[in-house]
């Protein structure tokens, strides 16, 4: 896939996985799993990337006698789920343009 | 590998970057690993599923942005003495003459890369340029009478418009050879800065 593309995909993803309820890197990790694989320092650089855009924020919390980070989603990042499923309508148009295109090639 | 092992050996390749950043990446890894021993991974497993040392360490330090990295090595450890600031101030039109220096023919050297990817483009430019005007201009011999100038110049145009297609695959094969050799200048530079320290 396109790196650009995957870019900004896994962004959004990463802000489903704690849109109902915070969440920590490795669950975030296994959530995303069975859609699409992720590392931990892409994980790592996207987690810093949205924070930066103030669109999760952080917090740490006590965990089985050791620290563990939980990520929160902000009202910014609900924005940008929601600006994702009006872009992912174009994108679904231009995709339908491409394959007409296809297509008609094809009979042509 | 153990956990201790890990993170003590990822601490060791990142020495020499900023040092809240290398600890924030150490605690991230070192949950990471944790949260899949407690789910019921080995210690080896759980490290092993992180990923290679040597592949995290290369990504972050192609993530950290080098103007952080020469920042931090400029920083001194500890607080300086006031003979060293003394020595440092007086010694000032010396050292920083040097550094600065430095650092212009660090800049030049890169600027002169992409001079040259300019210079290139720009005689790709201008024997489009001379093909349309060796035609435009034969043409004008030709409408004056003077048809034999009028066809040479037309010709030879057409000779500059041909060469310029080459031209145009061969700038574009340098531009994208010279780009790439900046980016490895700066990912050199990046790692000359991490690799002094462990020395």
């Amino acid at each position: 896939m396109d790196v650009q593309l995957k870019r900004g995909l896994l962004d959004v993803c990463v802000l489903a996985a704690i849109k109902d309820e915070d969440s920590y890197g490795y669950k975030i990790i296994k959530d995303m799993k069975p859609y699409i694989e992720l590392s931990e320092s892409t994980l790592y650089t996207i987690l810093k990337r949205l924070e930066t855009a103030d669109m999760l924020t952080v917090c740490t919390v006590e965990h089985g006698g050791r620290l563990r980070k939980y990520y929160r989603i902000t009202d910014n990042g609900l924005k940008r789920i929601e600006s994702f499923k009006d872009e992912w309508k174009e994108i679904l148009s231009i995709y339908q343009f491409v394959t007409k295109e296809e297509n008609g090639n094809d009979q042509a | 590998m153990t956990k201790l092992r890990f993170i003590l050996s990822l601490q060791d390749r990142l020495s020499g970057l900023p040092q809240d950043d290398v600890e924030e990446r150490l605690s991230f890894y070192s949950e990471m690993i944790e949260d899949r021993m407690e789910e019921g991974f080995s210690e080896e497993e759980a490290v092993s599923a992180v990923g290679s040392v040597d592949e995290i360490a290369a990504q972050i330090i192609a993530d950290i942005p080098l103007t952080k990295i020469a920042k931090e090595k400029i920083k001194p450890k500890r607080r300086l003495k006031v003979w060293e600031i003394v020595l440092l101030v007086l010694g000032s039109p010396i050292w920083l003459s040097l550094l600065i220096a430095a650092f212009a023919v660090g800049l030049s050297l890169y600027a002169s890369l992409w001079v040259v990817i300019i210079s290139l483009w720009a005689v790709f430019g201008s024997m489009i340029a001379v093909a349309l005007y060796c035609v435009a201009v034969g043409m004008g011999f030709a409408f004056a009478g003077n048809s034999l100038t009028g066809i040479a110049m037309i010709g030879a145009g057409l000779v500059c418009a041909g060469l310029s297609v080459f031209l145009f695959f061969g700038c574009r094969v340098a531009t994208k050879g010279l780009l790439l050799l900046a980016k490895k200048t700066v990912s050199g530079i990046k790692n000359s800065f991490t690799k002094k320290e462990e020395a």
